[in-house]
Parts: C-alpha cells; sequence; structure tokens
C-alpha cells in the first residue's frame, strides 16, 4: 500500500464556511478581489479569506466551541486554496509567510476530534471518513469564530478595525498552565 | 511754529465737524483701536501732503456718504490755525457728490493758507504757506507713526540732511569750494609761468609728470579707501541689524535644532510603535499564544496512541507465536523420531512411488493397499497440504496494523515538540514584552510629539517677536554672521593699509609740492604768484579743518542735548548714555553706551525709543535755536513697547517739558472691573498738566458696517 499521509491528505482538502460570513470575510479580506497587494490601500485588515478562517478556527479552538455548519451544501462555500498552500504566498509589504500554522491546526484537530486512530490503523476505519472527521471539527471551530467575529461586528461595525482588535480577542484567552509545561513531558517512544 | 487747533470735517471716521485745540506743551489725545487715533494722524499727514492733490474718496466719512441722496454733496475739509510770528491757517478740502447709490463723484480741491501777520487776512497758496512756516525737511523730524520710524539716522544721509538743516556749515561747503578753487587756479598759474621759464622748464617738466602720477595714485588709492569704507559701512550695518537680532537668531538655531531632533525622535518612535498586529498574529504565530495547552493535548494523545498500539502489536505477536508452538507440537512422531521434512521426497518423486508401488527412499515394494503405500499416500497428501498452508500461511502473517498513521503522528509530536514547543511557549511572555517596549515607545512618540509641537509653538512666538524678520533670515543670519564679520575685518585691513598708501602719496604730494615751491622762478613777478598761490592754500587749508570741526561740534551738541532728554525720560532708570557717532562714511549712529564704555547693542524697546525720542527733542530744540522757531512734535503711538510704569513716568516728564508735543494714544486707558469697559485712568490723568482729549468709536455702531463708525471727542481736560 503506498505510504499516504493523513496530513496530506487533510490539507488536500478545502475547508467550508457558511456563505453567510461571506460579507465579513469581504470586508475585512482581500477576498474575492484579486491580487493581495492591494490589501492597505484598501484598509483590508487581511490578505487571502483563509486569514480570517485561521482566526475564526483559533477562536473557537480557544473557546473549545464548536458549532455544526448547515447541512445544506449550497449555503456553504470553501476557498479557492486548499490547506496546503494556507500562509504559504504572502507577496504583501513587510508580511512573511507562516506555512508552520497548518500544522498546528492540524495537531490542534487531531487532538480534538474523535476518532478511533487504532481502527484507522487496522485499517478498519478509512483514511477518507478520518479525514472528514477532521474536517468537520476544523469547519465548526471556524463556523464558531465566524460567529464570534459576526456578532462583534453587529454590535459595533468599526469594532475590528481598532488595531488591536484580534490581538486582544486572543490575548483574553489563557495563555498556558506553566505548571503543566514545567512537567516532564511523557515519553514519546 | 506752533498749532493751536485743528478742525477735521467727515474725513474718514471723523463724521460732521472735529476740533481739537492744542495746549503749548502736551497735548493727549487717548482712543483705544479703532477710535480714530491714526487718522486724527493721517489727516494731518493729509493736510501736510505738498506732493499730491489727494482727493480719494477714501477718505470721505462713510456715514456722510451713506447719509446723502444721489446728487447732493459735502464736503471734506481738515483746517489748521497755528502760529508763526503770527497766526496761521491752512485749510485743505475737497467736495464729494453722491452719483449714484454706490458712486461718488470727488471735485474742487483746495488747498489754501490764511496768513493773518498782516493786519488783514490773506490768502496765500496752501503748499507755498507751509513749505514756508513748515518746511518738509523739519516735518520729517516732526511727525512720527509707531515706534519704528522714530529712528531718524538710521539712514546713511540724514545726517548731511540734519546738518544742512539744522546748522551753520552750509556755508562752509560755499567757502570750501571756493578756495578750493582759488588755489587750483593759483597753482595753474604759477605752474604755467615756471614751464616758461627756460631755465625751470626740464625741473618742471619732470615734477609735472611726477606730480600727474602721484594724483593717479592718490585717486586710484582714494577710490579704493572709499570703497573699502563703503564696504566696511555695509558690512557693520548689516552685523549691526544681525546683532540686534543674534539673539533671536541664536534663539531660533536652538528652536530648529530641537525641532530637528524631534522629528527624528517622532519618526523613529512612531515605526517602533507602529505594528500591524493582525499580521503579526499570523506572520509571527503570535495567535499560538494559548496554543501549549492544545499541543499538550495533542502530545498526549498521540503518546497514548502510540502505546496502545505498540501493546495491540505485541499481544498479536504473542499470540501468533504461541499458534506457531501448538502446531508444532502437534506434528512431532512417536517414539521422538523426527520425521522427513514434509517436503522430501518433493511431490513429483512421491507420486511416481506411488504409481510405480516402490519405495524409492528404502528400495522396497510398497504395494497398493499396504502400510507402506497408505504411508506415501498420506505423506503426498501431506505435501499438498503444506503447500497449500504455505499460501496461507503467508497471508496470515501480514501485519496486524495495516497502517502506519500513528507513527506518522508520533513523528510530528516529536515535532512540534522541544525547541519548537518552547518557542511556542515563550510567546506569551515575548508577546507581552513586546506590548510593553511598544507602549513606552508610544510614551516617547507621545512626548516627543508634545516637545515637538511645543518648539514649534516657541518658533511661532520668536517669530511674531522678531516682526519683519522671517524664518529664512533668522536662519540665515546666524550662517551670515561669521562671513560677515571676516569680510569686514579683511575690508579693515585693506583699509588700514590703504590709509598708510595714502599718508605715502601726500608725503610724495607735499615733497613734490615743497620742490615745485622750491623751484627758483627767474621772474620776480612769477615769484610773487608763488607767494600768492603759497596764501590760497594755507586758507583752503583753513577752511577744510573749519568744517570738519564745526559738524563735530555740532554733533557733540546734538549729543549734549540728546543726553539731557534722556536722562529726564529714563527718571529712576538705567539708561546709559546716548551718542552720536560720526562714520568714515559721513553718516552718523545713534548708540547707546554704558558708562563703563560697553556699547549697549541691543537696547529694549523702552531704552530704544527714548533714546530715539531725546534725539528728536534735541533736534527739535536746535531747530528752535537756530531757526528762532518752535515746531511741535506729533506722535503717533509712540510708546507701546512701555510699560505701565514706564509710560507713567514718560508722561509726567513729557508733560513738563518746554515743547509743544500732540501724542496720540492708547495708553492711560484700562479695563474697568465692573463693566469690564475701556476707561481713563484718571489717578494717573490727574498727575498731568496738560490737555487731554479722548476720542472713541459713538455707540451703537455695527462691527461690520463702517457706514455706521464715527469719532467722538470729549475734552477731558
Amino acid at each position: 500500500m503506498a505510504a499516504e499521509r493523513l496530513y496530506d491528505s487533510w490539507a488536500g482538502r478545502n475547508a467550508q464556511w457558511e456563505i453567510k460570513y461571506e460579507d465579513i470575510i469581504k470586508t475585512l479580506c482581500d477576498y474575492g478581489k484579486g491580487e493581495s497587494s492591494l490589501r492597505e490601500a484598501r484598509g483590508k485588515l487581511f490578505g487571502a479569506g483563509y486569514e480570517l478562517y485561521i482566526m475564526a478556527f483559533f477562536i473557537g479552538l480557544y473557546f473549545n466551541q464548536r458549532k455544526p455548519l448547515l447541512a445544506d451544501n449550497t449555503k456553504r462555500k470553501g476557498f479557492g486554496q486548499p490547506i496546503q498552500y494556507w500562509g504559504n504566498i504572502e507577496s504583501r509589504m513587510g508580511r512573511k509567510a507562516y506555512p508552520k500554522i497548518r500544522e498546528y491546526i492540524f495537531a490542534a484537530l487531531i487532538a480534538r476530534t474523535d476518532i478511533d486512530f487504532i481502527a484507522l490503523e487496522k485499517g478498519d476505519v478509512t483514511l477518507r471518513k478520518v479525514v472528514d472527521m477532521l474536517i468537520q471539527t476544523m469547519e465548526e471551530y471556524a463556523n464558531c469564530g465566524f460567529k464570534f467575529i459576526k456578532d462583534k461586528i453587529e454590535d459595533d461595525p468599526n469594532y475590528f478595525y481598532k488595531e488591536t482588535a484580534f490581538l486582544e480577542v486572543f490575548l483574553s484567552f489563557e495563555a498556558n498552565n506553566q505548571e503543566e509545561l514545567d512537567e516532564e513531558p511523557e515519553s514519546l517512544d | 511754529m506752533i498749532l493751536k487747533s485743528i478742525k477735521i470735517k467727515n474725513f474718514r471716521s471723523y463724521y460732521g465737524e472735529k476740533e481739537f485745540t492744542f495746549a503749548k506743551g502736551l497735548t493727549l489725545i487717548i482712543g483705544d483701536n479703532g477710535d480714530g487715533k491714526t487718522t486724527f494722524f493721517e489727516a494731518l499727514e493729509w493736510l501736510f501732503d505738498t506732493v499730491t492733490d489727494n482727493k480719494s474718496e477714501y477718505n470721505i466719512s462713510e456715514k456722510r456718504k451713506s447719509e446723502l441722496n444721489v446728487g447732493e454733496s459735502d464736503e471734506v475739509n481738515v483746517s489748521l490755525v497755528f502760529d508763526h510770528e503770527g497766526e496761521m491757517e491752512l485749510e485743505k478740502k475737497f467736495r464729494f457728490e453722491k452719483t449714484d447709490s454706490n458712486a461718488v463723484l470727488t471735485r474742487d480741491y483746495k488747498f489754501t493758507g490764511y496768513d493773518s501777520t498782516c493786519s488783514e487776512r490773506v490768502s496765500r497758496d496752501g503748499k507755498q504757506l507751509l513749505e514756508a512756516c513748515f518746511d518738509s525737511v523739519i516735518r520729517k523730524y516732526c511727525m512720527f507713526k509707531g515706534e519704528s520710524e522714530l529712528n531718524v539716522f538710521d539712514n546713511n544721509t540724514a545726517l548731511k540732511t540734519l546738518v544742512d538743516t539744522f546748522s551753520n556749515i552750509r556755508q562752509f561747503e560755499d567757502y570750501v569750494t571756493l578756495t578750493e578753487k582759488f588755489e587750483k587756479d593759483s597753482d595753474a598759474v604759477v605752474t604755467k609761468e615756471l614751464r616758461n621759464d627756460k631755465k625751470q622748464a626740464q625741473k618742471v617738466k619732470e615734477l609735472e609728470e611726477k606730480r600727474t602720477r602721484n594724483a593717479i595714485d592718490i585717486q586710484n588709492v582714494r577710490q579704493d579707501m572709499r570703497n573699502q569704507e563703503q564696504a566696511i559701512s555695509d558690512y557693520s550695518t548689516s552685523i549691526e541689524k544681525l546683532e540686534q537680532n543674534q539673539e533671536a537668531c541664536e534663539a531660533y538655531q536652538d528652536i530648529k535644532k530641537r525641532i530637528e531632533k524631534k522629528r527624528a525622535d517622532q519618526s523613529r518612535f512612531k515605526a517602533m510603535s507602529t505594528l500591524d498586529y493582525n499580521a503579526q498574529l499570523l506572520d509571527e504565530y503570535w495567535i499560538l499564544r494559548s496554543f501549549p495547552n492544545v499541543l499538550m493535548e495533542f502530545q498526549k494523545k498521540i503518546s497514548a496512541l502510540s502505546r496502545e498500539k505498540r501493546k495491540q502489536d505485541k499481544a498479536e505477536t504473542e499470540r501468533r507465536a504461541i499458534e506457531k508452538g501448538k502446531k508444532e507440537l502437534a506434528d512431532s512422531l512417536v517414539g521422538g523420531a523426527t520425521p522427513l521434512p514434509w517436503y522430501v521426497p518433493d511431490e513429483g518423486t512421491m507420486q511416481e512411488m506411488i504409481d510405480e508401488e516402490i519405495c524409492k527412499v528404502c528400495g522396497r515394494p510398497a504395494s497398493k493397499g499396504s502400510e507402506a503405500y497408505n504411508f506415501m499416500v498420506n505423506k503426498l497428501h501431506e505435501f499438498l497440504l503444506q503447500t497449500q498452508k504455505k499460501a496461507e500461511k503467508s497471508e496470515e502473517e501480514k501485519p496486524y496494523f495495516s497502517n502506519n498513521f500513528i507513527d506518522e503522528l508520533n513523528r510530528l509530536s516529536n515535532q512540534l515538540g522541544g525547541w519548537s514547543q518552547k518557542e511556542i511557549v515563550k510567546l506569551a511572555t515575548d508577546i507581552s514584552d513586546r506590548l510593553e517596549l511598544i507602549q513606552n515607545r508610544k510614551r516617547d512618540l507621545d512626548k516627543a510629539t508634545k516637545d515637538l509641537q511645543e518648539a514649534e509653538d516657541e518658533k511661532a512666538r520668536l517669530l511674531i517677536q522678531t516682526q519683519g524678520l522671517s524664518e529664512d533670515m533668522l536662519d540665515k543670519g546666524f550662517k551670515d554672521f561669521k562671513g560677515m564679520s571676516e569680510r569686514k575685518n579683511r575690508a579693515e585691513i585693506r583699509l588700514t593699509e590703504l590709509k598708510h598708501d595714502m599718508e605715502d602719496l601726500e608725503k610724495i604730494k607735499s615733497q613734490i609740492d615743497s620742490e615745485f615751491d622750491a623751484i627758483e622762478p627767474s621772474n620776480g613777478t612769477v615769484k610773487l604768484y608763488q607767494r600768492v598761490h603759497s596764501t590760497l592754500k594755507y586758507i583752503m587749508g583753513s577752511f577744510i579743518n573749519a568744517k570738519e570741526r564745526n559738524i563735530d561740534e555740532f554733533l557733540t551738541m546734538l549729543e549734549k542735548e540728546t543726553n539731557t532728554y534722556f536722562e529726564k525720560l529714563n527718571e529712576n532708570d538705567f539708561r546709559g548714555e546716548v551718542r552720536i557717532i560720526k562714520r568714515a562714511d559721513g553718516s552718523a549712529r545713534i548708540q547707546l553706551y554704558s558708562s563703563n564704555g560697553t556699547l549697549i547693542s541691543n537696547p529694549g524697546g523702552a531704552q530704544r525709543t527714548t533714546m530715539y525720542m531725546s534725539v528728536l527733542f534735541a533736534i527739535s530744540n536746535i531747530t528752535t535755536l537756530k531757526r528762532e522757531q518752535d515746531y511741535p512734535l506729533i506722535f503717533d503711538a509712540p510708546t507701546s513697547s512701555f510699560g505701565e510704569f514706564k509710560e507713567e513716568v514718560f508722561y509726567n516728564i513729557i508733560d513738563n517739558i518746554d515743547k509743544q508735543c500732540i501724542i496720540v494714544t492708547k495708553d492711560l486707558l484700562e479695563i474697568d472691573k465692573d463693566t469690564k469697559e475701556k476707561k481713563l485712568n484718571q489717578e494717573k490723568l490727574n498727575q498731568l498738566t496738560c490737555l487731554v482729549y479722548q476720542i472713541y468709536k459713538a455707540p451703537n455702531y455695527s462691527p461690520l458696517d463702517l457706514s455706521t463708525i464715527q469719532t467722538q471727542i470729549i475734552r477731558i481736560k
């Protein structure tokens, strides 16, 4: 059997989001407008649409709240770029690529998705099924994050135009438990 | 000339006819801004204007103009009554007629004088009468608008004008010119005669050549000296101006440097405190600040999975080993003998032995149905079974876990652990450090912005204080100062050299002259000519010396008079001493010196004003002396740089000076604490003995409509 990697199968996918958030993505990102080099000129906070998706995902993740997407496929949409390109191309001035973010997202999905990996190892569960579950987790976290963002904007349309708005959201989450960190990590072999 | 009264009719804010009478001493006309002070002064200026026949519509009272119906007319009229060896009057007027709702026509300009010195009043040309009684040169020293016009020595010809006007030196000029001509003519006669003297002709020719050369040299050196003197004078004027503003220039430089530094600070701090936080969240992985817990969750999960997988794998391996052992046990022979392997002999051999009913292993026959025959059949059967089993077994030994995803995840877990993990953990501290740093820089930025604003304000204030000097001049002035001083020094050195050259040339000249004088003419008449020439030369020298001495004496007198007034005007205050310095180019400058001889290069506003006023009083006194006539001094707001105390002292002194003085001012006004309106300071006024008028805008005027403005006058005392 070809040594197919779980990560690659996941990264080859397109994460979906509910179309009702499209306006927000268009407002805050260069999404749907072609080249991203004009972000500054357009007063956009982010470049590609997936940047806001990453924000939304981590917001959902840190809140540890998932929100299933509408089942209706016509009410969902994906980005043009599969996950494997996220954070790769950043042509805008002063920005740099951040490809490792994908691995962290992936790790979070593995940690937070209830998958029978033993069954997967045995071949009792298909890879496709597992990747579906990972993508679902991802979409549900992001969906929750998008709702959070939309609520904020509904309260105050300029909320995220404060330069530290997103940072403040992320600063509000507990950073890490120092005690746990000081613990000797469990042996991994 | 003593002014007695003035009537001003329909002249700008002076609506209708207003009359002021003047005291022999001080008359004060007090009013606030816009009340008509300067208009009063300008009405006088208009009256005294002998250059143009100005009947400008601009001088007509807007109020009067607005009242007229089309076709109606009225007049603007300013008339002055004064004493000048008898009563005189000057009247200037023109008519204006409304031709349209917005237009007026001015006509019938008249400037008339009336002379009442004889028994009857005689009408004369106004211009002539004015020039006869109060000529333009004297007017120049009598009327001053604001503080800045007070320095009458601010131009190079001032001293000459002054000397020409107020001293008798002018007559000397004619004598000097005359004696110079005599000397020259007599010299020409002597030289001509000597040239004709055959005995001396050669000698005269040589001397004449020498004299011509010498004259050319002297002319050149003199021209050069004049140039250098002019240069020194120009540099001095510039340096003086710079010196006056040196403090301002230095302050400007200081502010400029501060502004530059603060600007740099500002942009540096701005750069340091500006951060694209959204980009930072992604590009610098700040978004992972809270990730360590999730990462640990992941690591724990993978670690557990990995353990579970190994556990299951191990269990399976053990199970398989046990299976295998059981099988081997079942297959062993009775008696413990080891059977041949199942694959010996092979399938073909076995089939052949069965077909031939012979055991080719032991060479004995094995007929069908015999034990040996059955053994062989079994053996073949087992072979086939084993072959089949082998195929089955390879399937059975397939790994228990067909996939390696957990290993992949384990590798990822290792990859995200260790150093990478530490980086993520450190993020929280890094972010907080960075934010603190930005906060500090923002504070620095705020401070720099505030400082910059302060410096800019300071610059604006400085520019207001040094009115008339542009920012560029302040900036350039500082740089020019050094170069200018150096150039002036060079010119001075050159001038000294030229003076030496000139001395040498003069020596040569007098030597040539002596040699000329020493020539013994053969003719007795020529000898007489020679003597006449010597005498005329002597007389010429005397006149030149006398002229110089007279100028010096005039200046000494002026200086003495000036200091008398200066002392009075600065009673109980530091004053120093005014000196009127005659310069190489024939001009003069008023300068203030401390008693120890130090030049006070930049006297304060009040000091400067009193200094210039003292000079004016002195000039006026000298005029009185020389012309046997008094002249008034008229000032428009001369004391704006005075403090309240200085102001009070100033008026008390002026009040007691025996000189007609008319001062238009807003001094002595104060704000009433109760009504918040301006009113006269009665207490201060009571100390004065002079004539005081108050002028003010008639109430109920519209701040936007000029035609509602009219000046009212009241005589206060």
